[in-house]
């Protein structure tokens, strides 16, 4: 979390997974389709294909003080150096995993690259929750299948479907629920605790 | 000095260095816009959009810097048909100048030079406030953020 100079506090989230699982489409369905919460420009860096480059940004205000930063990553392999850049500073992570069978080797090295960069505080101080995209594949792979061949085991996990919209506002909401969640009981200063 | 006054200052000394400068805007590392200052009030421009790609644009050049060991990254120049973009560095912070096509680039660059070392240590204080910002929030923090909460459960 961040504060600006005008005391607003501020709360990063990235969408986070393989080339093509659906980042970028999810996002465009939170700015299309969510509505009650005030939106900023959507501004994305991306080729004449509509393959993200770099990252797709757009704030979501709550309240007057209280915005998030969501950002998307350019999935495909050669953008590493980019990811790294977009996760500075980030408060939640939303990884998007591609339901296709033949995807998930891409999924898995995705999964590693994040914990690679993250360490321990993916899933602890920085809120991690898991989009299985794509469940409208007639041969998409099943919740605890994908689940266990990412080594994912006690983490908050919606089955989706990007394009139609499903349980994405759900991801959505429970990832900003639960960075909120956690900034307004956070524990006091470790020197007011000792 | 407060903080937010002093960025405005700094940044609004850059602009009335050099007649071609229309933008300044300094950003943190996260690509949050910290602040930012217009030559003209009705110059229309997704600040926040802006701040992003600068702040990314910036530490991705650093990390391709890094990759290829050539040392610091000092300025980051962007030539378009009607205009330049310039981002250097400024501590945690990264500060980018937006200016017509016909700039003094020596101007500039010894112009931001200047500003980054301000800023530098403006935004070092700055930053350094969120620790106790961070992990003793005051009650009217808790009270936004419950209401934030409460936004998101009706949306």
């Amino acid at each position: 979390m961040r504060k600006d100079t005008q005391g607003r506090m501020h709360f990063k989230i990235v969408f986070w997974g393989p080339s093509l699982s659906g980042k970028t489409t999810a996002l465009r369905w939170i700015y299309d389709n969510v509505e009650g919460l005030e939106k900023g420009s959507f501004t994305s860096v991306a080729d004449h294909t509509g393959r993200t480059l770099f990252f797709d940004y757009t704030p979501v205000q709550a309240t007057e003080q209280v915005v998030f930063e969501i950002y998307t990553v350019a999935g495909q392999k050669r953008h590493a150096g980019q990811r790294k850049v977009i996760l500075e500073g980030v408060d939640g992570v939303i990884f998007v995993a591609d339901s296709a069978p033949d995807q998930m080797d891409a999924n898995i090295e995705s999964l590693s690259e994040l914990r690679e960069l993250l360490g321990q505080r993916l899933g602890h101080e920085i809120i991690l929750i898991v989009m299985l995209n794509k469940q409208d594949l007639p041969n998409a792979m099943q919740k605890d299948v994908m689940l266990a061949k990412l080594g994912l085991g006690n983490v908050q996990c919606f089955t989706t479907c990007a394009i139609s919209g499903e349980n994405v506002k759900r991801s959505f909401r429970q990832i900003t629920r639960d960075i909120l969640m956690q900034h307004v009981y956070q524990a006091p200063a470790k020197a007011s605790a000792s | 000095m407060h903080p937010v006054k002093t960025f405005d200052e700094i940044l609004a000394d850059v602009i009335k260095s050099e007649g071609g400068i229309k933008k300044c805007i300094l950003v943190d590392r996260t690509g949050l816009t910290i602040a930012h200052v217009s030559k003209f009030s009705y110059y229309p421009l997704d600040v926040d959009g802006i701040g992003a790609i600068a702040s990314a644009v910036f530490c991705a050049s650093e990390e391709q810097g890094k990759n290829l060991d050539v040392g610091n990254l000092i300025i980051v120049t962007s030539e378009f048909d009607d205009g330049k973009i310039f981002a250097a560095g400024a501590g945690k912070g990264v500060l980018c100048v937006i200016t017509d096509k016909e700039v003094n680039l020596g101007m500039i660059r010894m112009v931001m030079k200047k500003a980054a070392t301000e800023l530098a240590k403006v935004l070092e204080e700055f930053l350094s406030e969120k620790p106790s910002v961070e992990t003793g929030k005051t009650d009217s923090d808790r009270e936004e953020l419950r209401a934030a909460l409460g936004e998101l459960e009706r949306g």
